[in-house]
């Protein structure tokens, strides 16, 4: 039945977000992006693409930087094109999309705000997608009581924050402890409105939003092991949804090192499979780690990001077999981002001239 | 060439010859001791510009490292620059300087020490690419150490460099300046010392010649006179004649008169 | 969203509560015998079925095709603000969608050629009641048939659009499917064509056609 009165509000929206996704690069482009020599050439190539001439007007030592910033300006502008467009639970739904780089932004400020520094300065660093319109007016606060004050009155992550935490935490918790603290939250809260939604999207968006979930838990526990985050801190971490909800996350809660993670992991095919690949891929996996607990998990970590990479794509990719879905509005942003991700990877690896990591990054086609 | 070239404005004395051998004898075991340092030096050097090179071919492998396992962190990440900056609180790798000696030269040499407590960020990056995070953590430490090592040994290609090059003036000015000059001091004075010596001669034998003829004058004259018959004494003034023929001035003797 | 639910269930609690309040009425005064569907069903005219026939079968089909018309039509604007190549070969699901309501039209007017004038005396006979029953259910099928190929053909042209946006290999695939859900519009103009060539046979038969005439006053209401 969604399919009847779909179209009526968001039809145009689908249409236009798929010719979006047609016009992310193709592996072809790829192919001619990893033989360039300079990035001269990387842009010369890039013009032939959707992206055309978007550094045409850049002073001529291009920098990686300046080309993500590029890059991402165009995600922004394509977002916000659909973002204005949108009605009742698309718009909303796209608002949830920006929440998770308005926490980002927040904690930006919030970090500027703690360590007094000028934070209008700050405003230039955050992620365009997370700008909300009374962001300057968070620049304005002094010390946290106030920041913490303009969050919940004038930012959409009120409830996040009152939920969460309070003046208090913000000035004792490690920052990166409130970031995920807020993303927890964020993410359920993003999983019950989904929930509300249409059969498709429901279906689709669930399947994403559980796998993020599954990916934050897994990546937190193995980044947490050998610091000071205690057990009981990280299980708070966790978020309560995805496919190692409860069991699962009670066991990582648990690990200590990744073996156990890779135990708890076990029931999920899938999810073995990034472990067993990334061991494969870095041989035996050993390597010095910092210490006795991470142990050979440097090695590991960095091929186990790249395979949860290729999963996210390979699941984002996949939303866009269902039509009459929002999900594809969600998996649009996050398969740009890759993009953006992917050449800023090749154009840092022609600019340090290091041809045999060139191929590293996440093809999405 | 005795005497020709530079030499010092002494005048020719045996004292001066003496002293200037003396000097010249001195200036010889300086430009020996000071070519042994030299050498020594150069050594030191030639050793210390082969590790440099080293240093500087691994610097360039080890930052290249560095800022690539940056890349990786940014492809995962994203921008942590901010973050990273804000949460340090306290230097994790400090430098600690000491000195070294090298025949007489001293060489700062650094060493980069690592804070043991000092893991102020290691919760970044918690929900993605907190291993990166890590990795290129490690790798810029062992960056900043090559760079460390880089710099000692590069402070110390510098001062080794200037010393050199004061230690070959000062070996080239003793052996192509100093020595040369002293040794022409010595053989001028040498030779100045000949000089006067035929001079004393000729004039010894000018004077005895003078004294002969004189004394063939004055036998010639005494044996004249005495043909003449007339006998002159000695002295025959006051006191007079051959009986108190001394002076009383002359410190002769006087004959003991107790025996 | 949310307030929109609220009417509609406002809505059908209160036709509920009239429904039970008239039915309790008739049955507390002692005229529960009115409430008689039989006798509704047997006494209501011809006409009133026929037309009723006529209008549900053009009705049901101008909303299949214009279901299927804005269904295709808001994919295909989008899909064509990318790829503009696509905008004219997918107006053949626009088409498609639009013949749709062109067969409840040409049903409709054969069906409305089928009534003619009949005398108030007759108008109850067999062959009248089954030229309107006819009428009733031939035009009710193809106005049903019409609307589900109308969304069949509007989801699939949707469909249509995005895929030959993203590919153009797949417009021809895509667009047999759409054909054979363009086909089911047809069958319901098929099927009743039987019909209608039946009450043919019948009005021929029995000479007796139906006549415009009153409605019987004895309705319950």
């Amino acid at each position: 039945m969604e399919a009847l009165f779909f179209n009526a509000s968001n039809g145009f929206l689908e249409g236009v977000v798929r010719g979006y996704r047609n016009s992310l690069l193709t592996q072809n482009v790829y192919n001619n992006l990893t033989q360039c020599e300079n990035l001269e050439d990387f842009r010369l190539q890039l013009s032939a693409t959707d992206y055309g001439n978007f550094l045409a007007n850049e002073p001529l030592p291009l920098s990686t930087a300046v080309i993500a910033e590029k890059a991402t300006q165009k995600l922004v502008a394509e977002f916000n094109y659909i973002r204005t467009n949108a009605v009742a639970p698309l718009s909303t739904f796209m608002d949830y999309i920006t929440y998770s780089y308005m926490i980002d932004n927040v904690i930006l400020l919030t970090l500027g705000t703690l360590h007094e520094r000028d934070t209008h300065e700050l405003l230039e660093r955050c992620h365009p997608l997370g700008v909300f319109d009374t962001m300057p007016a968070l620049c304005v606060a002094t010390n946290v009581e106030e920041l913490y004050n303009s969050v919940l009155v004038d930012t959409p992550l009120a409830p996040y924050f009152r939920d969460c935490l309070s003046a208090q935490d913000l000035d004792d918790l490690n920052i990166e402890i409130i970031r995920n603290t807020l993303y927890k939250s964020y993410l359920e809260d993003f999983y019950q409105f989904v929930q509300t939604l249409g059969e498709p999207t429901r279906e689709s968006m669930s399947k994403v939003l559980a796998f993020e979930a599954d990916r934050r838990t897994i990546n937190i526990t193995l980044n947490s092991f050998g610091t000071e985050l205690s057990k009981e801190q990280r299980a708070k971490l966790f978020p309560t949804i995805g496919r190692l909800y409860p069991e699962g996350n009670n066991a990582l809660a648990r690990a200590e090192d990744v073996d156990t993670v890779k135990a708890c992991v076990e029931y999920i095919p899938e999810y073995k499979a990034f472990f067993d690949n990334a061991s494969k891929s870095t041989g035996s996996g050993g390597g010095g780690g910092m210490n006795g607990g991470a142990g050979g998990d440097d090695s590991d970590g960095a091929s186990l990001e790249d395979e949860f990479f290729k999963r996210e794509v390979s699941i984002n990719r996949d939303t866009f077999l269902q039509q009459f879905g929002l999900a594809v509005f969600y998996s649009f942003v996050k398969l740009k981002e890759q993009e953006v991700r992917n050449l800023t990877w090749i154009a840092e690896c022609i600019m340090q001239d290091a041809k045999d990591r060139i191929n590293d990054y996440i093809p999405l086609f | 060439m005795s005497g020709q070239g530079p030499r010092e404005s002494v005048f020719p004395t045996r004292m001066n010859l003496t002293l200037t051998k003396q000097r010249l004898k001195g200036a010889q075991t300086g430009h020996s001791l000071l070519a042994k340092k030299r050498d020594a030096l150069m050594t030191r050097f030639r050793a210390i510009l082969r590790k440099v090179d080293e240093a500087k071919r691994l610097m360039g492998r080890v930052l290249q490292l560095a800022s690539f396992s940056l890349a990786e962190v940014t492809y995962t990440t994203g921008d942590i620059g901010f973050q990273v900056q804000e949460s340090v609180r306290q230097a994790s790798y400090t430098v600690r300087a000491k000195q070294e000696n090298v025949s007489g030269v001293v060489l700062p040499a650094f060493e980069g020490v690592r804070s043991k407590e000092g893991n102020d960020f290691n919760l970044t990056g918690l929900s993605r690419g907190g291993q990166q995070i890590q990795k290129s953590r490690e790798t810029y430490v062992k960056a900043v150490g090559t760079l460390v090592e880089l710099a000692s040994l590069q402070t110390a290609f510098t001062i080794l460099d200037e010393v050199i090059k004061a230690t070959n003036r000062r070996v080239n000015a003793i052996e192509h300046v100093v020595i040369p000059r002293l040794e022409n001091t010595v053989s001028y004075i040498n030779s100045e010392l000949d000089e006067m010596d035929r001079e004393e001669f000729f004039r010894l034998k000018k004077i005895q010649g003078k004294k002969k003829r004189d004394t063939e004058a004055a036998e010639a004259e005494m044996a004249a006179e005495k043909q003449d018959g007339v006998e002159y004494s000695a002295d025959s003034g006051i006191g007079g004649g051959d009986a108190g023929g001394k002076d009383m001035l002359d410190q002769g003797k006087d004959e003991d008169v107790i025996f | 969203m949310g307030y929109s639910s609220y009417y509609f269930y406002g809505l059908g609690i209160s036709w509920i509560s009239i429904f039970i309040i008239v039915g309790l009425y008739l049955l507390f005064t002692g005229q529960g015998e009115t409430f008689n569907i039989g006798r509704y069903l047997e006494e209501t005219s011809p006409y009133f079925w026929a037309l009723l026939g006529i209008a549900l079968c053009v009705g049901f089909s101008v909303m299949g095709a214009g279901l299927g018309i804005y269904l295709t039509g808001s994919s295909l604007l989008g899909a064509g603000v990318r790829a503009p190549r696509i905008r004219t070969k997918n107006l053949i699901s626009i088409i498609f969608c639009e013949v749709v309501a062109i067969y409840g039209i040409i049903i409709a007017i054969v069906y409305s050629s089928k009534i003619q004038g009949a005398s108030l005396e007759t108008l109850h006979n067999t062959a009248n009641t089954y030229t309107a029953a006819a009428l009733f259910f031939g035009g009710l099928t193809v106005g049903l048939c019409n609307l589900m190929c109308g969304i069949a053909v509007g989801t699939t042209g949707a469909t249509c659009a995005v895929s030959d946006a993203q590919n153009p290999e797949l417009f021809v695939k895509v667009l047999i499917v759409e054909i054979f859900g363009s086909v089911l519009g047809l069958f319901g103009l098929i099927g009743t064509s039987r019909l209608w060539s039946d009450v043919s046979a019948k009005v021929a038969d029995g000479d007796t056609l139906i006549e415009r005439g009153s409605f019987q006053s004895d309705c319950w209401w």
